[in-house]
């Protein structure tokens, strides 16, 4: 039999009670015994309920609220349960362990549910409920314009972000350098960021650029323009839309830009001076290659943001005029808010995720490659 | 104290809203006298009961509050008293799932509903919902099975989703009498609030689009003279059809009233959650409501949309044809803003919306056209579209007016689980009648609740008067209203499951036609290809009947 005794650097002192490395076989048999148990009454409950909810059978419960008792009970005894089979290495697991289902449960088994949610023609007012149709809601996806406009109008607000970048840039160069009230201006440039959009959107878009009343309509007025309408034309609206955005987030590129310029080291950028090195070619020579990293983890950041924009249209266009302005996000809210429609709904979401997921990653790949060249 | 506050009002300087007040208050008392015809009733005697509601608070004297909503409602629990004895509700607990918009509804249920709940012994749990979140929320509860409430505060058009799938409990003859359900306008009687012939719904709510406009600007001399100048042979005057509308709108670009822009109509062609629809509904029912037939929207035997034929397509592009006559930003204004941050303010001078635009002019501090504004029922069209025969054709009678009765207005339902448990049955009906008893309707479409004049005994302008609103106003106000609800071709909205679905669809599809990108005729035939697919997947064969039964036909 293997020793139980664990050797310690503090053999001698009292020491609290330790889980044998190794349980007895005894101990492990339980273990098991009860983490198959424990899953079989799991599986029983939600093969009855799956059963009873596809009308199959009588038994079960009015709704799913227990079987989400019984997936925490069998998460409890499958922690008991691996650490009587596994010993010390059971007591690790029970680390991971509680993430690990808390991220089953609200992850990944959501996402899952939502494919197969995504091939069912599900209407909230149907009286024939949720029916799988198969490839259906891909076929309408495809042909529909609404989507097609808005993936389209991602393309530019996804390339107002490298604009944002260059702004951001020189902000964040500015606060970098040894300018009087520093501090201050790096608060007060913070604070877009720090509010909600929807605050922003009735704030700048509902009231500062309101054609009647708004300061930027009157200042508008006063240059010369007569009719300052900033949501009327499809160009003007988009532009208003993205300059919204771009003061909402400007500052998180920004900061991160700016943690970059601080850690970087100044001994080159002195050294570029005392060879004579103008500002511009410090900057362009120096600076921004040695900020690459940063700066491309900001914009990628950006990106992702960017491509959940919903909000600000929401609130100010609702995606118009005539859908100039509307967002993937904003279109796929309309579907589920407006128009009850949580089958094609989901599969819009679900393949807008796939959309996201490819074009980060060869984004990523990209900007390696980019990366490597350059530096 | 009103004299005081005269005083300070003169002491005031010149303001826009004081300018526009004084400049239009002489053609405001002419104009708005337009009699309420076979509504205006003689004075009814007016219990005392009435007098003594309608005084709390009283009209011009601030917004009513949680206390006043308590005294109305224990003033009012006389018809309670009748049918229940005291404490026979203890231990019962109801649910209740209503709106909060603009701090009014539930929160004034809640008020009048506390001496109720004193005097019954029954608790009420309250589920409070925006606007914006009140469809997902009942859709869900419907879809998924999870209906948590016993009693629901909803809108007619809903009634397809809620009673014609069986989730509400009909309505027993006691409730009938306590509420006096004869007394509701012709329009809140069956087939709204009844399903298949059985009565679910308690009203507290009359809803219709009218016709609102600035006397100051058709009674303008100047701008008559200039309307004569421009080579037209009528009188400068009020609109009464849609023809005459669009001219009157295009003619008024670039005018001026009291050194202003003088506007002319104002379209709302943002979407607004599909509400915005009802505003092409209000253009559009005068061309396309015939009134041999009791459809509009669809055909009644095959659910086949009529939104893209000649009727509707000219509703549309009227809208293309006036939006470059209307102020700069409209394409972007939505119903709210169309209403409220510009007719109130003083942009424009027509205006179809609900009667909220009646009941909050004088009574917001936003309004400044509280005396330059007056009502009427929608303007009618010269010719209507007759759907059967497929031609346009001019009535012998005269222009065709078809008033959009839009949404229904809200009402009480109380829904099936109570039906099992006849305590909690008669707990769940009682509270509906209570909030839906006549004389506390009175006191609701009078101050500041969110419903609007649904019965008859609400036209009886003397009360109005009595109360502090000028004989003038209100009559013009509930003429344009009870003119709306009473009228033999007034356009009903179909009561089938998922027509925001329809409304939302064709927001989407107009805000295209509307910006130039798709012309009215491709914009009408998406809509109709997009409702058919609706219709398809809601099933077809249902729609029809329900939609059948929403009608009478």
């Amino acid at each position: 039999m293997a020793s139980t005794e664990l050797s310690s650097p503090l053999a001698g002192e009292r020491q609290l009670p330790m889980t044998p490395r190794r349980a007895s076989p005894g101990r492990r048999n339980a273990g098991r015994w009860l983490i198959g148990a424990s899953s079989c009454a799991f599986g029983l409950v939600v093969l009855a309920q799956a059963l009873r909810g596809a009308g199959i059978i009588e038994f079960g419960f009015d709704d799913w609220r227990p079987t989400l008792y019984a997936y925490v009970l069998w998460g409890i005894a499958l922690g008991c349960g691996l650490v009587m089979t596994k010993g010390e290495r059971g007591h690790q697991l029970l680390f991971l362990l509680p993430a690990l289902l808390f991220t089953v449960a609200v992850v990944i088994f959501p996402t899952f549910f939502g494919l197969y949610i995504a091939f069912t023609d599900w209407n909230l007012s149907s009286v024939s409920g949720r029916q799988f149709n198969g490839l259906d809601n891909i076929r309408t996806l495809m042909r529909d314009a609404f989507f097609w406009n808005a993936l389209g109008n991602m393309v530019w607000y996804v390339l107002a972000v490298l604009v944002q970048y260059a702004i951001a840039f020189a902000l964040a160069l500015l606060l970098n350098a040894e300018i009087r009230a520093r501090k201050f201006f790096r608060v007060a440039f913070l604070l877009p960021f720090m509010l909600s959009p929807v605050a922003v959107s009735w704030m700048i878009g509902k009231s500062i650029m309101e054609y009647r009343f708004g300061p930027a309509a009157t200042l508008a007025r006063l240059v010369g323009w007569d009719s300052p309408a900033f949501f009327a034309s499809p160009w003007l609206a988009r532009s208003s839309i993205m300059a919204m955005d771009a003061w909402v987030s400007i500052p998180f590129i920004m900061i991160l830009l700016l943690a970059g310029l601080q850690a970087l080291p100044h001994e080159v950028a002195e050294a570029a001076k005392v060879d004579g090195a103008s500002p511009w070619q410090t900057f362009w020579k120096i600076t921004f290659p040695l900020m690459l990293p940063v700066s491309v983890t900001a914009v990628i950041l950006r990106i992702i943001f960017e491509l959940k924009l919903a909000d600000i249209v929401i609130n100010v266009t609702a995606g118009g005029p005539g859908g100039a302005t509307d967002t993937v996000s904003s279109f796929i809210y309309r579907e589920y808010r407006d128009r009850s429609n949580v089958g094609y709904g989901t599969m819009l979401a679900e393949f807008y995720l796939v959309i996201i997921i490819v074009f980060v990653t060869g984004l990523l790949a990209l900007a390696n490659r980019w990366m490597r060249r350059f530096t | 104290m009103a004299s005081n506050r005269k005083n300070a009002h003169r002491a005031r300087p010149v303001s826009r809203r004081r300018f526009l007040e004084d400049a239009g208050s002489v053609a405001a008392l002419g104009a708005a006298t337009t009699a309420l015809g076979p509504f205006a009733q003689p004075a009814m005697a007016q219990t005392d009961l009435r007098k003594q509601i309608l005084g709390i608070p009283g009209v011009d004297k601030g917004s009513p509050t949680d206390a006043d909503w308590q005294k109305v409602g224990e003033l009012c629990l006389g018809p309670t008293k009748a049918n229940v004895t005291a404490g026979e509700f203890k231990g019962v607990e109801l649910t209740f799932m209503g709106l909060n918009n603009q701090n009014l509804h539930n929160l004034l249920f809640r008020g009048f509903l506390k001496p109720w709940e004193t005097y019954t012994g029954a608790k009420i749990s309250w589920i409070d919902l925006a606007q914006a979140d009140y469809n997902p929320r009942l859709q869900q509860a419907i879809a998924t099975g999870t209906v948590d409430f016993d009693v629901l505060e909803m809108g007619a058009p809903f009634e397809g989703d809620v009673c014609g799938k069986g989730l509400a409990s009909e309505m027993p003859d006691w409730v009938k009498k306590q509420v006096e359900i004869d007394d509701y306008v012709d329009y809140l009687k069956p087939p709204v609030g009844t399903w298949n012939g059985k009565t679910y719904r308690v009203t507290i709510d009359g809803d219709c689009h009218n016709f609102n406009y600035r006397t100051d600007v058709f009674s303008d001399p100047a701008l008559a003279k200039a309307w004569k100048a421009a080579g037209n042979t009528s009188e400068w005057a009020v609109p009464k059809t849609w023809q005459q509308v669009q001219a009157a709108t295009k003619f008024l670009k670039g005018r001026k009233i009291g050194g202003k822009d003088a506007w002319g109509y104002l379209d709302a062609p943002k979407p607004w959650g599909g509400f915005g629809f009802y505003f092409l509904g209000s253009r559009a029912t005068a061309y396309a409501k015939h009134p041999d037939d009791k459809a509009w929207l669809f055909d009644v035997d095959t659910m086949k949309p009529r939104i893209n034929n000649p009727a509707w397509i000219r509703a549309i592009q009227d809208v293309v044809d006036a939006l470059p006559a209307e102020p700069p930003d409209q394409l972007n204004a939505d119903p709210g803003t169309a209403g409220f941050q510009q007719f109130l303010a003083g942009t424009g001078s027509m205006l179809s919306w609900w009667g909220d635009i009646g009941s909050v002019a004088r009574t917001s501090d936003a309004s400044v056209v509280g005396k330059i504004i007056a009502f009427d029922i929608l303007p009618g069209s010269d010719d209507v579209y007759n759907a059967r025969t497929g031609a346009w054709e001019k009535l012998a009678s005269g222009p065709n007016y078809a008033p959009n009765c839009a949404y229904l207005g809200w009402g009480m339902y109380v829904m099936a689980r109570v039906d099992g448990d006849a305590k909690k049955h008669k707990a769940a009906w009682s509270a509906a009648a209570h909030l839906g008893g006549k004389d506390l309707s009175l006191w609701t479409v009078m101050y500041p609740s969110g419903f609007q004049v649904h019965r008859t005994s609400h036209s009886n302008v003397d009360e109005w008067v009595d109360a502090g609103y000028s004989r003038d106003y209100i009559s013009s106000y509930l003429n344009s209203q009870f003119g709306s609800y009473n009228h033999p071709n007034r356009a009903v909205e179909p009561r089938i499951p998922g027509i925001f679905q329809y409304y939302s669809v064709a927001e989407d599809e107009l805000a295209k036609v509307f910006a130039g990108r798709l012309d009215a005729k491709t914009g009408a035939d998406n809509i109709a290809k997009a409702w058919e697919g609706i219709t398809d997947r809601l099933g077809r064969a249902n729609q029809i009947a329900l939609y059948k039964a929403s009608l009478g036909a």
